[in-house]
């Protein structure tokens, strides 16, 4: 599967830190009807996805926010706690940035942009992108090639809109 | 099957945070001739584990010093970021407790203590326990039996020891 304007992404289960403890939520309920952003990262608490990555949209929510985009979430292969504790201290649940952990990976492995690097300890992984979906169809995408963060930055994806 | 009281621990290849990042460390070669307590736990982040088990290892760490215990290491299935934000959030690095990342599972598949709880998500991690190891060999094996940490806490370790 690839990611692509006019298509879709796979459906999802993923797993969400609530106000009760970690809840499951589907792709298509966050999708349907709305125009949402999405954009994925190799982990939370590593370097360029804390230092590059999450800040470009965390400087570009207000400005996905008056073009008409409901939510943005960010997609890692972490759990739900990990990336509750990243999301706080990135400032990105601050934003408004909605976390969703791909925990067991499927989602990125459909998708065909999981990647492993042992030697630094990330497993079945996720490479960088960035999507629009409008009601679910993508209506805009940067992917960035594997180990680049680049294109699927904020500024960039917001460029497109 | 799970390991007990006089068997030999698996060999695995586990990662440490360095100042040049993450660093392959062979478990077997740092157990070699030494005695080290090492607590392992469903995840970095999660509730019982940051506000029950590593706290009782930063408690009893001087205790494990005394009694000639050369290093305790917090074994996760995690990897080498998440184990170093979480042991700095927790104040175990602090302590001088070593946070270790179990990134692929192999030493708690090799335990026989991989499990999974899909709805908080947590895939293939690790049963809670504690252990003293010397050279290599379990001299003193607690694995917690149910929910909580009782006897996989620093404090019963301590005492067994």
């Amino acid at each position: 599967m690839t990611i692509e304007v006019g298509g879709r992404l796979p459906e999802a289960t993923f797993s969400k830190m609530g106000a009760e403890g970690p809840e499951l939520v589907q792709l298509g309920d966050l999708t349907k009807g709305r125009k949402v952003v999405l954009f994925a990262l190799p982990g939370a608490y590593t370097g360029p996805c804390s230092t590059i990555h999450v800040p470009s949209f965390v400087r570009t929510a207000a400005d996905f926010r008056a073009k008409g985009i409901a939510d943005i979430y960010c997609v890692a292969v972490n759990d739900p706690f990990v990336l509750k504790a990243w999301g706080e201290s990135t400032g990105g649940t601050a934003a408004g940035i909605t976390f969703l952990g791909d925990a067991d990976g499927s989602f990125t492995r459909a998708l065909g942009m999981d990647f492993t690097a042992p030697q630094i300890g990330l497993h079945g992984r996720s490479n960088r992108y960035a999507v629009v979906l409008d009601d679910g169809v993508i209506a805009a995408a940067n992917v960035d090639k594997p180990g680049v963060c680049d294109i699927s930055v904020g500024e960039a994806l917001l460029a497109k809109l | 099957m799970t390991i007990g009281f006089g068997d030999r621990l698996p060999a695995a290849t586990v990662l440490e945070m360095t100042e040049d990042g993450p660093k392959p460390v062979d478990l077997a070669e740092r157990l070699k001739g030494r005695r080290v307590v090492i607590f392992g736990l469903p995840g970095a982040f999660t509730g019982i584990c940051s506000t029950s088990h590593v706290p009782s290892f930063i408690r009893t760490r001087q205790g494990f010093a005394d009694k000639g215990v050369d290093e305790v290491i917090c074994l996760a299935v995690n990897d080498p970021f998440v184990m170093n934000a979480w042991g700095e959030a927790t104040g175990a690095t602090a302590a001088g407790i070593v946070m270790l990342a179990d990134a692929s599972g192999a030493f708690a598949k090799g335990i026989g203590m991989l499990f999974s709880i899909p709805e908080r998500g947590l895939i293939d991690r690790s049963r809670r326990y504690a252990l003293l190891a010397e050279d290599g060999v379990v001299k003193v094996w607690h694995p917690e039996p149910d929910r909580g940490c009782s006897i996989s806490g620093g404090e019963a370790l301590l005492e067994a020891i």
